[in-house]
């Protein structure tokens, strides 16, 4: 066992391993862009209509599936199926299909997540602006968003974990990032890169669950963050999180 | 029955003690009610009786047996407790609730159905409630179902903590009467804690009234302790009212009643004259031994002089003998006549003025 | 139905299905297989650790702690630990699936007895139960709703992760899906990513509606509402 640290370690001190496309400042470098391009596409399908619907109150069951539904689904398949989609689409492989796979994962947990804060505010706050005179694009974005930034920011949260997850599958299409190193070691028998490549995502996956939870301890109190974290009933679920 | 002695308790981490040096003996069958402002000791007082709460110091001695000599849920096995929010089982039945102890004591089923049937005609309950879930039930109903399972296996010793607070006050005086009609059968030794010193005067045998710290202020009856409130604490805690409620606790028919300025409906104008100004009345009230058919003012009976010509105005508010001071000085108060007249049924009895009501409360 | 199957024949093939139902049915088993173990290998030792949490208060941050982590840690990065020590096996998988079991089932386990009401704790100590009674006969059945919906969510989420455990040569269902994406231009290709995605989706669904069916016989106590 320790013989085969020390393999891993020299993989990592090998400076071949740091130069190059499949360098690792590259791999890393990959992955954290499709996660940004991923997400920020995400946020913008999901984070609007799921305000608007909440804050009408209407689309409580469509929501429900939505997140039963991406549960269900595996996150393997939803890659495998982009594929042929994106050749369809005239696409090719590697990059498209990988974004398309992603946005399809992250849209749910922000959806819901975003969903529930929303439908989660105190009703007398809401009543209480429109009391003042506010106007319903005022009461959505002035009272309702910030109360439930908390549980909005947690469903960013266990998106971008998520998708730091699945896009080590992207390899599997024919895409880079982290995933690369997993599955051509386990393509060529190279166990200590097989390894490597585990630290790297684990890393990335841990190193963004920390930053998020950190600045969401910081940054909202605990009785708002007390609302965002659930376990999930029958109801609204607020996705805690989702393994990949 | 009860004897609490030198009980003092602390709790860990604080300077003062909740409950410092209590003695307090409760006799058997009477109900004892503890009261007295928030933080003064009764609840931490109640629980200790069943060692919910272990106290620091001191002894606690039920029906001559130390509770220390029994495991803390034998004991409890044995004493039955009501809390506010009763506590029933949300995934038990109404009739398994109820049986909670039985089973835990081992009683055979046949046992526990025939005592359910007799809890169900002792407490009133509805049989159709009791293969219900406690989520079907109103409060009202909870709270009854939450006094049965106390007495299921039929302890000698019942304790009660703030047991009405959590009903509104039309089921709460339903709730406390019930309480009574049960005790008149079963003959328990209660320790009910409550905040309500009017509950304490109404359900209380006797009282204890505690200040901060688990000190007893006074401890007697509830006439006693109106009468004659031990110090300036327990007056205020009385209430500025202190009077009227003590008239709440006298029947009518503990005292005499005049028949009052009554004649027939045929007496003349002078007999009239002669009997209202022997009362000092504007008013005088027709009827006969036995009856009272109403009155009339002065002002309105016909030169004439026939009473029969005047209006007659029915007294409105008529009392039973069943009733109490308070309710008669309500009425007193309430009616031009200022008197409350006194009625067995049909048959009249007598009138009570403001005078004769507070007679009883001056001496 | 063959005239549909050869309009569709770009993307489907049900011929393919229809020779292969061996096979299908096997990988369904081993993917009902994987599931159970892990479920069932998950919820023993949730149980134990739930308990050390429950008894000891302060145990249950460190505990939230190491299996978040090991939630966190995507499944790939986590088989690419575990073969090298423990090589292409089912007990690869397993350690991997029943890791990410254990946070779910631990944290509603629970938190499932937390939420139990305190006046309800308080009377039925006051009625007499011993702790351990009080545990078994009052807590735990209080608390199964919760711990129900807890072992759904693992449930599911490990027929998902099954999926993966293909690239380690097993996968139940998970196998098409691989053997699919390697041969995607051709319509057997596609018909095999559709045969594995539907079923595992199908796995799924049965298994949240048993479960949920389940747990409405357990607590039928927790449907009804206030007649009066």
């Amino acid at each position: 066992m320790i013989e085969f640290l020390g393999e891993v370690a020299d993989w990592f001190g090998d400076p071949v391993n740091w130069q190059g496309i499949d360098g690792i400042p590259n791999r890393l470098w990959e992955h954290f862009q499709m996660t940004m391009f991923s997400m920020v596409i995400a946020a913008v399908i999901a984070i609007l209509p799921a305000i608007v619907l909440a804050h009408k109150k209407i689309g409580g069951v469509f929501v429900v599936a939505v997140v039963n539904i991406g549960r269900a689904v595996p996150s393997f398949a939803i890659v495998a199926i982009a594929l042929p989609i994106s050749i369809r689409l005239g696409l090719g492989l590697g990059f498209w299909p990988t974004l398309l796979a992603l946005v399809f994962l992250a849209v749910p947990p922000m959806f819901s997540n975003t969903y529930a804060g929303v439908s989660g505010v105190d009703a007398a706050l809401v009543e209480a602006g429109r009391g003042m005179g506010l106007t319903e694009y005022q009461t959505m974005f002035r009272i309702e968003v910030p109360v439930a930034m908390p549980v909005i920011v947690a469903g960013a949260r266990i998106a971008t974990v998520q998708v730091i997850a699945t896009a080590t599958l992207g390899a599997l299409v024919a895409w880079g990032g982290l995933g690369r190193y997993i599955i051509d070691g386990f393509a060529t028998q190279n166990a200590p890169e097989v390894f490597a490549g585990g630290i790297l995502v684990a890393l990335m996956a841990i190193g963004a669950e920390t930053l998020f939870s950190l600045y969401e301890r910081t940054t909202y109190s605990a009785r708002l963050r007390r609302r965002s974290v659930g376990t999930a009933d029958e109801g609204i679920v607020v996705v805690e999180s989702v393994p990949h | 029955m009860i004897e609490l002695r030198d009980v003092t308790k602390t709790f860990p981490g604080t300077d003062s003690p909740a409950v410092h040096r209590l003695n307090l003996t409760i006799n058997k069958g009477e109900i004892v009610v503890l009261v007295g402002p928030s933080g003064c000791g009764k609840t931490t007082t109640l629980r200790m009786i069943n060692r919910l709460v272990e106290p620091t110091s001191g002894s606690i001695v039920v029906g001559g047996t130390d509770i220390n000599d029994l495991a803390g849920h034998e004991l409890r096995r044995g004493i039955g407790y009501v809390i506010q929010q009763i506590g029933l089982f949300p995934h038990r039945t109404v009739r398994q609730n109820i049986a909670t102890v039985p089973s835990l004591l081992g009683w055979d089923d046949t046992r526990i159905s025939e005592r359910i049937d007799e809890l169900v005609d002792i407490v009133d309950i509805d049989t159709e409630l009791l293969d219900r879930y406690p989520s079907e039930l109103s409060g009202g109903q909870r709270q009854r179902i939450g006094v049965a399972r106390a007495l299921a296996a039929d302890p000698t010793v019942l304790l009660m903590d703030e047991p009405f607070g959590a009903v509104d006050p039309i089921v709460r005086a339903r709730l406390q009467e019930g309480l009574l009609t049960l005790q008149q059968r079963l003959q328990k030794t209660i320790v009910l804690v409550t905040h309500d010193i009017d509950e304490a005067i109404l359900l209380g045998d006797r009282v204890a009234i505690l200040n901060v710290g688990g000190h007893l202020e006074q401890y007697d009856t509830p006439a006693e302790i109106l009468r004659s409130p031990a110090n300036d604490f327990v007056a205020d805690f009385l209430g500025s009212d202190r009077g009227i409620k003590r008239l709440s606790l006298i029947p009518i028919s503990d005292i005499p009643l005049d028949v009052g300025p009554v004649v027939s409906f045929d007496a003349s104008r002078a007999e009239v004259d002669r009997v209202m100004a022997e009362f000092g009345i504007d008013w005088i009230a027709i009827g006969s031994s036995g009856r009272l058919d109403g009155w009339v003012l002065a002002s309105e009976i016909p030169a004439s002089g026939k009473v029969s010509d005047a209006t007659l105005r029915p007294f409105e508010t008529r009392l039973d003998i069943s009733d109490d001071l308070k309710q008669a000085l309500d009425a007193v108060v309430s009616s031009h006549t200022s008197v409350a007249a006194v009625f067995d049924g049909e048959h009249y009895l007598g009138m009570l003025t403001m005078e004769t009501i507070s007679r009883e409360i001056i001496q | 139905m063959t005239v549909f199957a050869q309009s569709a024949s770009g993307i489907f093939q049900w011929s393919w299905v229809q020779r292969n139902l061996d096979a299908i049915w096997d990988r369904t088993l081993e993917h009902v297989y994987l599931t159970a173990v892990a479920i069932g290998v998950g919820f023993v030792i949730s149980l134990g650790l739930s308990l050390v949490a429950l008894r000891w208060r302060r145990a249950y941050q460190p505990i939230t702690l190491v299996t978040g982590l090991l939630y966190t840690i995507p499944s790939l990065a986590l088989f690419a630990f575990l073969v090298p020590v423990t090589g292409l096996s089912v007990l690869t998988a397993e350690i991997g699936l029943v890791s990410y079991t254990l946070l779910i089932l631990i944290r509603n386990m629970v938190t499932g007895i937390n939420e139990i009401p305190s006046d309800v704790i308080e009377s039925a100590d006051g009625m007499g139960y011993t702790r351990s009674r009080r545990f078994w006969e009052i807590e735990v059945p209080l608390a199964m709703p919760v711990i129900i919906t807890g072992i759904r969510i693992a449930t599911v989420t490990v027929i998902g992760l099954v999926t993966v455990t293909s690239l380690i040569g097993l996968g139940g269902l998970g196998f098409f899906i691989l053997r699919g994406l390697q041969t995607f231009s051709s319509p057997i290709g596609t018909t095999q990513i559709i045969v594995g995605t539907a079923l595992s989706v199908f796995l799924a669904v049965a298994a949240d509606l048993s479960l949920s069916g389940i747990q409405r016989l357990l607590t039928p106590w927790a449907s009804r509402k206030e007649a009066k």
